[in-house]
């Protein structure tokens, strides 16, 4: 059978008749086109929103982080002494937690903040103090611009060293020369060693900075503030933070740092940690509902266009009564007729859908594009719209090729 | 003598009870190998009720019919395909030719039925169109050809399986008196070639250029001249 090229010869009959009909043919063609482009184009650009949130969720230091986070427990009355000394997240948590999963934690960092009056010569302001510790600096999307960060041994020491965001900087020193000055935290004169860079984040372009805030930072060593501002005997921090990239680990690991520092805090729930199954359920729930709308309309399409091709194929079956009376009079089975049929309507199907996969994409490029967004295109995203119209074409196909294949010969021929 | 065709007490009626029509009443006819029939009668006789079932296009109502030493009451559609794409060819007053297939490949479509390779469909087309005088048509579409023109390319068609029966109804039946006779010129040149044909006329001018004369009337076969 192979060797005859009988499906060669179907495909290029199929391809006649789609081009001797070319009118038709295109309007055939158009539900399925529409389906396609309408799927992939939803898919797409929910996919390229999705993309988007996640980017900025990644940068704004979501997503790859586990924060811990102190709360109040001892509701009643005043803590015991004993109680008091055990409540609170420590640097003792970070280090134990650190050790729980060497390897895949990335970085920790540490935060222990205050709120002081700031002073220079240009201005005098009560602002938030960021103590910060371990890899505080990367895990945070900052990075030093000007100068320099901080030394180990700056760290350790708690010295008096101040790095200053973009918007710190240009208020206590409008000039631009914030590095090398003086900087005056409550009572402790500090020197500023470095400026950040500025951080940007635009949902949109054209949008407000989404990181605007991040620019007031005033960072100086953890141990600074511990020790010499709001610090206590138990060297309480504010905020522990680990870094995992691989979310299935980080999982896990939540669970046992959340056991490691119930242990190590007499069995008190006085920490709240983040809800990263929630997280992961908010992540891949996200456009979920545009999924299905898109999908919704796509499919929509392609049964309206596949009940409009049914249509045609029967008002276009009554033209080629005769046609097919003449195959089988020359000896084409109904099968063979049916194939005939069914491989036209499949030709039509697939030109059709690439037709519709190019629309899709010029459709998400426009769109994305309009929203500021970057496009980004899956290849699931083509094979749901291309498999959608196939299955689709496929069903559409079916009666009016059984149709055709159960007409009589004699009949058939009579036809006129 | 071989026999190409038997049939004993064919009969065909269309439609039920009291809207039926008795197109066949009861039909002998035998059609021994190599003959030239010529099937006579006039419109409304039964002619292309009883071509249509010796072509396998339709079966008997009741009877029984034997073409070429196949049973063929009984057969289910597909292996009526068979038979027609084997034993039987086809020519038809109106051509039915299919009009966006190129010359070659309507000759080559009985054969892509048969599983005949490609390159052997080709050359077989070629030879058949040679054989019938238009090989430089090939590759024309059949609207751009004249009547008999056309003729000559079904014929060439119906050929293409080398089958046991040529049947024709009324092949002449659209063309001009000198198209038609050298339509004729063709079957008779088959016929000397040794192939077995029955063709349907109401033109008695034609009827008596065949060896054997069969006049159906109301169904029933009327008369026969000619060698049996
Ligand atoms: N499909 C059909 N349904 C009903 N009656 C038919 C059908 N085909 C043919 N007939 C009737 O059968 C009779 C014989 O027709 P036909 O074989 O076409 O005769 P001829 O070819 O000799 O003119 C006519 O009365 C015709 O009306
Ligand atoms: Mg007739």
């Amino acid at each position: 059978m192979t060797t005859s090229g009988a499906f060669r010869e179907r495909l290029f009959g199929a391809w006649v008749e789609i081009r001797e009909n070319l009118g038709r043919s295109i309007l055939q063609a158009l539900g399925v086109l529409l389906g396609v482009a309408s799927v992939l184009g939803g898919f797409s650009i929910s996919d390229s929103q999705r993309k988007r949130a996640d980017q900025m969720f990644v940068k704004m230091g979501g997503l790859d982080k586990l924060n811990i986070q102190p709360k109040a427990a001892v509701r009643d009355g005043q803590p015991t002494a004993l109680q008091q000394a055990n409540l609170g997240l420590r640097d003792a948590d970070a280090i134990g937690g650190e050790a729980l999963k060497a390897d895949a934690i990335q970085g920790v960092s540490r935060q222990k903040n205050a709120r002081s009056r700031v002073v220079s010569a240009y201005g005098d302001q009560d602002r938030q103090i960021s103590g910060i510790g371990g890899d505080f600096i990367p895990a945070n999307g900052y990075a030093v611009a000007q100068g320099r960060g901080f030394s180990a041994t700056e760290m350790d020491t708690g010295a008096p060293v101040v790095i200053l965001g973009t918007e710190a900087a240009q208020t206590f020193f409008p000039k631009g020369d914030a590095v090398g000055q003086t900087l005056r935290i409550g009572a402790i004169p500090v020197t500023v060693i470095g400026a950040f860079e500025e951080r940007v984040f635009r949902f949109r372009e054209g949008q407000r900075n989404q990181f605007w805030w991040r620019n007031r930072i005033i960072a100086v060593p953890a141990n600074l503030v511990q020790r010499r501002m709001n610090g206590d005997a138990y060297r309480r921090v504010d905020r522990v933070s680990f870094r995992i990239p691989d979310m299935a680990v980080m999982g896990a690991f939540a669970k046992q740092l959340s056991d490691l520092v119930k242990a190590n805090h007499r069995l008190q729930e006085d920490f709240r940690l983040d809800d990263v199954a929630a997280r992961i359920r908010r992540r891949n729930s996200q456009g979920d509902v545009y999924d299905i709308i898109f999908m919704l309309s796509g499919v929509l399409a392609l049964v309206g266009g596949g009940i409009v091709n049914v249509n045609i194929q029967m008002a276009g079956l009554k033209e080629r009564v005769r046609e097919v009376g003449v195959k089988m009079a020359l000896g084409a089975s109904g099968r063979e007729i049916f194939k005939g049929f069914m491989t036209e309507a499949l030709l039509l199907t697939a030109l059709g859908s690439l037709a519709g996969l190019v629309l899709g994409i010029g459709f998400s490029w426009i769109i994305t594009k309009s929203l500021g967004i970057p496009l980004y295109m899956t290849p699931a995203s083509f094979v749901w719209a291309y498999g959608l119209a196939a299955a689709f074409g496929f069903l559409f196909a079916l009666y009016p090729a059984w149709k055709a294949s159960r007409l009589s010969p004699m009949e058939a021929l009579r036809y006129e | 003598m071989s026999t190409i065709i038997q049939t004993e007490g064919l009969t065909k009626v269309y439609g039920a009870n009291g809207a039926a029509v008795h197109a066949l009443r009861g039909i002998d006819l035998t059609v021994g190998k190599g003959e030239f029939v010529a099937l006579i009668g006039p419109s409304g006789s039964g002619k292309s009720t009883l071509m249509a079932i010796l072509g396998c296009l339709d079966l008997p109502s009741t009877g029984t019919y034997t073409l070429d030493g196949h049973q063929v009451q009984g057969l289910s559609g597909g292996e009526l395909a068979r038979i027609r794409n084997e034993k039987v060819g086809f020519v038809f007053q109106s051509y039915n030719l299919l009009p966006k297939a190129s010359i070659v490949r309507n000759v080559e479509l009985p054969m892509l039925y048969a599983g005949v390779g490609r390159r052997e469909r080709r050359e077989r087309a070629m030879a058949l169109l040679e054989k019938v005088g238009i090989a430089d048509k090939a590759d024309k579409l059949p609207g751009t050809l004249s009547g008999g023109q056309k003729q000559r390319v079904a014929v060439a068609r119906a050929l293409a399986n080398e089958p046991a029966l040529l049947l024709a109804d009324e092949p002449t039946g659209a063309l001009d008196s000198k198209t038609g006779a050298e339509v004729l010129d063709l079957f008779r040149e088959l016929h000397r070639q040794g192939n077995t044909l029955l063709l349907v006329t109401h033109d008695p001018s034609i009827a008596a250029q065949a060896e054997r004369r069969v006049e159906i009337r109301d169904g029933l076969i009327a008369l026969t001249e000619g060698v049996a």
